[in-house]
């Protein structure tokens, strides 16, 4: 549609005023997370939208995601997420996941999640119940998709933040968002979209409100690598009174964790010495909560040397047991990469609406979760998905795509989708943090009758594998 | 020629239903009448609110949708796959029987065979069009901005409308000069202007000799052109929809704007047609709207609103 015209600001001296460009796009994509370009790639793959001019905006820098196709770094990075089976059939449809690095994924059929206070447990297995991906990995396959396609109307300004966003006139029915960014230029576009995450500064421009809270827990993040290979490919998942703990599986000896706790113990794991974290990340998916407590407190006072020999002494004799199969439990952890320790706030937000003349959300941007079903990708792709569609049928019957009758179905379709799935993970969260004891026997029974009921289990997994 | 005293094409709403159901539903009508003054008066007051899609006109813009759906759906499906200019050897394969007799592989190839023909004719579509009627704009804006669109040339006698509808356009590039708008009724424009498509949304139920009228319209089609329209069936229905509850009940629209006599059936038009034998109809649906949901098209065009497609096909 657009093509890119350039408008110069005069200049009034000779001397070297850094000339202002003002871009013109049919669509501007603030953001080049997983959902920023995943957008970019759909739109110039679909036959109809393809003729759209794109202009993606990213603050920070592509390098690392451009290199990683050529020189992957040795280690997993520590942004890993699970990619459900729906959205690798999208990613496929968009002629994207061909480019994924596949020695550096894992599919897992299985997840097994048990309860910290009661052992009472539960199993799913499907096949392709999802795959572990770098999110750095899901990254370089879009952007190598968006040079494969070579489109010339679509430009990616990297390393450039969004200043300020304005309307181009005072009548906010006929105007058209300006983007200010960093390098001094600016974008005039017909529709603007915040893939911009949590934070999102479209959200704010569009004066769209999100609703929410916080959920007083810190995810902590690391790569690991475990003391062995581990062949049965299953996703562990532990939750205890303080949150789920989960080990997810990478290839070879690999894996990554996403450790959900309070703020005060996510911020004494992080900066913990790298043995003692490990011996209390082995420690929270095998025993009993009294022991860990016990050995928080010795981790505070920074006892470590005796935290270590207890953890050693506690392990030996607790597995030995007759009632203990080692099978039931994860492989040992052995040691955590350097510098792949994080934490991130957990939160879960809904935005009231997705849509506004002129603008869009997708992703983070419009919806957080907590990552216990590990969804909140998913529905940034599946937004992608909805978006694309409702943009291709608009153009179809020739409407603007900023106008709200082109958007309106989008959003009408996505909200009340994934309304849903963040009450269940919202539900899933708050039920695993309580113990006190009526409730833990009430849900261990729940996770074995869970268990025992196909039907109800075949529903659950539904909903985390998307399918 | 003719002797059409319409003075008048703009854009008023009208409250329609289904008889029998509790669900409402409605429509906007362009008018052509004899008393234009006055009825010049009822329609610019609300030109202001034209393009506000949660304003009044949101049922308009809301049938919009359908509208483009049913005239795409049309421009495709009348697209001949192998045409006299297709060179020998490059025809595409359309068999004279059903395909399903066919092994399940070579219907698909022949299927997808003829898509990727049909879509690559209708990509190189360049069409003027005539938009009798055009108000603010609203369809003649959706037919500019599909890329197989050449030129939209809009038609009404509303100076305010018309006005709304150029000032419009100029927001944006990309339909700014595809689109020209002239204050002006069907019988005054040239008699060979010829045109790639006609449209006549919403206009027939307003005109005293609507047969008269939608030939004016098709003499403007070129050979392959087609002629869009919708209007209303002469019965209980749309009396009760349109005139009862609109005027009468909900005063939507000013008492007297309908004329039960003036609307014209599906199956009047359809003889009609019958009759020419340079044209034929291509299609025709019935047209409802449920609110919450907006229009949706169905195959009983007997009924209430009905949407019309005629190919001159000599
Ligand atoms: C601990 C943890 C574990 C998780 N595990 C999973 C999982 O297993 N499965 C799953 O599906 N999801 C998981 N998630 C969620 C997942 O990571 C996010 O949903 C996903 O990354 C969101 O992608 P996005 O593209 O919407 O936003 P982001 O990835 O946040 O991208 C937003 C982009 O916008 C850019 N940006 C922001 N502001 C500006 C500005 N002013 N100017 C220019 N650029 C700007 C940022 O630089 C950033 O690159 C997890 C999240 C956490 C915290």
């Amino acid at each position: 549609m657009l093509r890119f015209s350039i408008q110069r600001s005069t200049r009034y001296f000779s001397t070297s005023i850094p000339r202002q460009q003002q871009h013109l796009t049919d669509v501007a994509i603030i953001g080049a997370g997983p959902a920023g370009l995943s957008l970019a790639a759909a739109l110039k793959a679909n036959p109809t939208t393809k003729s759209l001019s794109v202009g993606l905006i990213e603050g920070s820098s592509l390098d690392p995601v451009k290199n990683f196709s050529q020189s992957p770094p040795e280690n997993f990075t520590n942004r890993v997420s699970s990619i459900t089976a729906q959205s690798v059939d999208y990613l496929e449809h968009i002629g994207a996941w061909k480019f994924i690095d596949q020695a550096r994924i894992e599919p897992f059929d299985n997840i097994v999640a048990y309860d910290g206070l009661s052992n009472s447990r539960i199993e799913f297995d499907n096949m392709e119940m999802g795959t572990m991906c770098e999110n750095i990995n899901l990254q370089s396959c879009l952007l190598q998709r968006i040079e494969e396609l070579n489109d010339p109307t679509l430009k990616i300004w990297d390393s450039t933040k969004v200043t300020n966003i304005a309307n181009d006139t005072d009548d906010a029915a006929n105007g058209w968002p300006v983007i200010q960014l960093s390098n001094g230029d600016s974008v005039k576009t017909r529709l603007l979209v915040g893939a911009d995450g949590f934070n999102s500064p479209v959200r704010k421009f569009a004066a769209i409100e999100s609703r929410g809270w916080a959920y007083d827990r810190f995810g902590v993040v690391a790569s690991l690598k475990l003391k062995y290979e581990d062949y049965r490919s299953i996703a562990w998942q532990r939750f205890l009174p303080t949150g789920p703990v989960a080990l997810l599986p990478l290839p070879e000896k690999n894996a990554t964790m996403v450790w959900s706790t309070t703020p005060e113990l996510s911020k004494l794991l992080v900066g913990l010495p790298e043995d003692v974290f490990i011996a209390l990340a082995n420690c929270a998916f095998v025993l009993p909560q009294v022991d860990l407590n016990y050995y928080y407190t010795l981790a505070q006072n920074e006892e470590y040397d005796e935290l270590l020999s207890d953890i050693k002494w506690r392990f030996e004799n607790y597995t030995s047991k007759p009632t203990i199969d080692i099978e039931d439990f994860p492989i040992a952890l052995e040691s955590v990469i350097p510098q792949s320790r994080a934490r991130f706030p957990l939160k879960l937000s809904h935005a009231d609406s997705y849509v506004s003349n002129r603008v869009a959300l997708v992703g983070d941007a419009a919806h957080t979760t907590h990552p216990l079903a590990g969804q909140g990708l998913n529905m940034g792709q599946g937004d992608v998905k909805s978006l694309v569609e409702s943009l291709e049928l608009a153009m179809k019957r020739g409407l603007d795509i900023g106008n709200l009758l082109a958007l309106e179905p989008y959003w009408a379709q996505r909200w009340p989708e994934n309304h849903v799935l963040l009450g269940v993970v919202d539900k899933l969260h708050k039920l695993y943090s309580i113990d006190w004891s009526p409730v833990v026997a009430v849900r261990s029974w729940g996770l074995d009758v869970v268990n025992s009921l196909p039907m109800l289990k075949d529903f659950m997994m539904k909903q985390v594998s998307g399918k | 020629m003719l002797k059409l005293s319409k003075s008048l094409v703009s854009q008023i709403p009208k409250v329609q239903g289904t008889l029998g159901k509790v669900t409402f539903s409605s429509s906007y009508t362009r008018q052509y009448s004899v008393s234009a003054d006055e009825e010049t008066k009822h329609f610019n007051h609300l030109a202001a609110s034209w393009w506000d899609i949660n304003g009044p006109q949101r049922i308009l813009h809301k049938m919009n949708l359908v509208r483009m759906d049913f005239i795409q759906q049309n421009i495709t499906n009348s697209i001949s796959l192998n045409d006299k200019s297709t060179p020998q050897g490059e025809e595409v394969y359309v068999p004279g029987y059903n395909l399903n007799l066919l092994p399940k592989e070579i219907s698909e190839q022949i299927l997808s065979d003829q898509k990727e023909k049909r879509t690559k004719e209708y990509e190189k579509l360049q069409l003027r069009c005539l938009d009798i009627g055009c108000g603010g704009g609203i369809l003649s804006e959706s037919l500019a901005r599909l890329p197989i669109v050449k030129s939209v040339n809009g038609l009404d006698l509303a100076s305010e409308v018309v006005e709304i509808a150029r000032k419009h356009k100029d927001l944006d590039p990309i339909i700014k000069n595809k689109i020209t708008y002239e204050l002006k009724a069907l019988e005054s424009v040239n008699k060979d202007e010829m045109y790639d498509v006609v449209t006549m949304f919403e206009i027939l139920e307003h005109v005293d000799q609507p047969g008269e009228f939608l030939k004016e319209g098709l003499s403007h089609l070129k050979k392959d052109g087609l002629l869009f329209l919708s209007t209303i069936n002469k019965d209980f229905v749309s009396w009760f929809t349109t005139i009862f509850m609109g005027e009468y009940m909900l005063g939507i629209v000013p008492v007297g704007t309908h004329h039960l006599e003036k609307y014209i059936d599906y199956k009047t038009l359809d003889n009609l047609m019958g009759q020419q034998k340079r044209f034929e109809v291509l299609s025709a649906k019935g047209g409802s709207y449920f609110p919450c949901y907006g229009w949706y098209l169905h195959s009983h065009p007997e009924f209430g609103n009905y949407f019309m497609a005629i190919k001159r096909i000599e």
